[in-house]
């Protein structure tokens, strides 16, 4: 019988971000609130697109990496090999332990290899595409080839949520690890940014385009000028394990996970539903065996699109009430999609380590349909023990998540 | 009909940029395997990349087990091209 009465806590955490590498750039990108977001000359040249403005990884140089696992991967690929790297160093691994479970998603594969292949589909010339090419567009080419570069070797498991992924991911490595089926994991999501996806959010009237020409105020979640998302891309990941490991191996702990839920939305796939998000909410502090005062902070999935925020905010009222200090960091860091709930989730450990919450971004004045909540506007030094992360995804599934402060 | 010298520099230009190699390494008697670091994966992809580069079909006389030098690859698209012309 499996020991499923210990506690699951983070030791490692890796990012990358539109603020750069690593976990500490997008701390400090959240915290300064602006730098990351920019024109798109692609989606300028489009005029029946509103939007023009996203957030992208600055470039970087993936060639340290070995060819021969380079040559396979596509660039989300590179950001989850370099965040995975940064967690493994912080949770005290120089290569992974044996046994390692890795949970990793995206939203799309990489749609600038796909349009490559795509384009020698239609000149008729199917034989001109590499096996390395091939490899760069199976569904779960990011966790196959960064597990065989970094050798993770226990299961390799990737849902896909679209924008939930990421806390999905961050979920089922949490009950892997809680109910002893795996000793330690690592979870997240990654993405990487093209045009089309803007273009898409566009289409449903989910974008921002009423800040063009201030890109850094472009996305504001809740604020009463928004007009929807920014979209953006990176890669966040976190190392799970049972505390007594951790504790035994001598490892620095960062937070805990105590609780997690996920339901889907089944009356529109687009529209979320302000009953499936409080359920959702509900979900997850049943299994942590909470009450709803005891969460300190909600860190909202708000992506800054007029019906979705308020929706989340509406059921947020319901769980919480009107004195939940709520904030999203998707005005600083625009909506990662797939990589969203793990890079938020790492922001949301670093704000129970430092005891500083950060602000939404570009909130000034909050719609009033988005509820009488405490948003916090402005970056703040307060306690804060309990936060609950929410991810929401097209399509329906909604993720909660509960992290704990572990002093 | 192209030259051997030509399907070297040809060869050579494609490997180099493919796999990141040197001019130092491509010596004719080099090793595509222990002396290039060129595995399985990299020798079916070599083919599509040999392929476009030259413009001919090589796949279907190709035996990867059989080409175990950069000289035994030149020779193969030499021979293939004079059956071509031929």
């Amino acid at each position: 019988m499996r020991d499923t009465s210990g506690k699951v806590v983070i030791t490692g955490m890796g990012a990358v971000s539109p603020f750069g590498a690593g976990v500490e750039a997008l701390w400090n990108g959240l915290a300064a609130g602006t730098g990351c977001m920019h024109t798109v000359p692609e989606l300028e040249a489009l005029p029946m697109v509103k939007t023009k403005v996203a957030a992208t990884v600055p470039e970087m140089d993936f060639s340290y990496i070995p060819r021969q696992a380079r040559r396979s991967m596509s660039r989300m690929a590179f950001y989850a090999y370099a965040a995975a790297q940064e967690a493994l160093r912080q949770a005290g691994y120089t290569t992974p332990p044996d046994g390692l479970g890795f949970f990793m998603g995206s939203t799309l594969n990489s749609i600038s290899v796909w349009l490559k292949i795509t384009a020698q589909c239609q000149a008729n010339h199917l034989e001109l595409i590499k096996t390395s090419d091939f490899l760069q567009i199976m569904n779960h080419s990011p966790l196959a080839t960064v597990a065989q570069a970094l050798k993770i070797n226990g299961p390799s498991v990737g849902a896909a949520g679209a924008c939930a992924t990421g806390l999905m991911n961050l979920g089922l490595g949490y009950m892997a690890v809680k109910s002893g089926w795996l000793k330690q994991a690592l979870c997240g999501g990654t993405e990487e940014y093209h045009p089309m996806f803007s273009a898409c959010f566009d289409v449903m009237q989910a974008t921002s385009y009423n800040f063009n020409d201030a890109p850094s105020q472009a996305c504001r979640p809740f604020d009463k000028d928004r007009t929807g998302l920014v979209a953006s891309e990176g890669c966040g990941l976190l190392f799970l394990e049972r505390e007594e490991d951790a504790r035994a191996r001598g490892a620095v702990i960062l937070g805990e996970i105590i609780g997690f839920a996920s339901n889907t939305d089944t009356e529109n796939i687009a529209y979320p539903s302000a009953a499936t998000l409080q359920a959702c909410m509900q979900a997850a502090l049943d299994d942590a065996h909470l009450q709803p005062r005891q969460v300190d902070v909600l860190n909202a999935h708000a992506t800054g699109t007029l019906i979705g925020d308020i929706a989340e905010s509406r059921a947020a009222y319901q769980v919480f009430g009107p004195h939940i200090r709520t904030n999203s960091l998707k005005g600083a860091l625009g909506h990662s999609m797939g990589a969203s709930g793990a890079l938020e989730t790492i922001a949301c450990v670093q704000m129970l380590q430092k005891q500083f919450l950060l602000p939404t971004q570009n909130l000034h004045e909050p719609d009033e349909r988005c509820g009488a909540l405490d948003y916090i506007t402005s970056g703040t030094a307060g306690k804060a023990d309990i936060i609950l992360k929410n991810s929401f995804a097209i399509g329906g599934n909604n993720c909660s998540l509960l992290l704990r402060r572990v002093p | 009909m192209i030259t051997k010298e030509e399907i070297i520099q040809k060869t050579n230009e494609a490997l180099k940029k493919e796999f990141e190699l040197t001019d130092a390494q491509l010596v004719p008697t080099a090793r595509l395997k222990d002396d290039l670091g060129l595995d399985s994966l990299d020798a079916v992809d070599m083919i599509v990349v040999l392929e476009q580069q030259f413009g001919v079909v090589l796949r279907q006389g190709y035996d990867m087990r059989s080409m175990v030098t950069l000289n035994d690859l030149y020779n193969f698209i030499e021979h293939l091209a004079q059956e071509h012309k031929a």
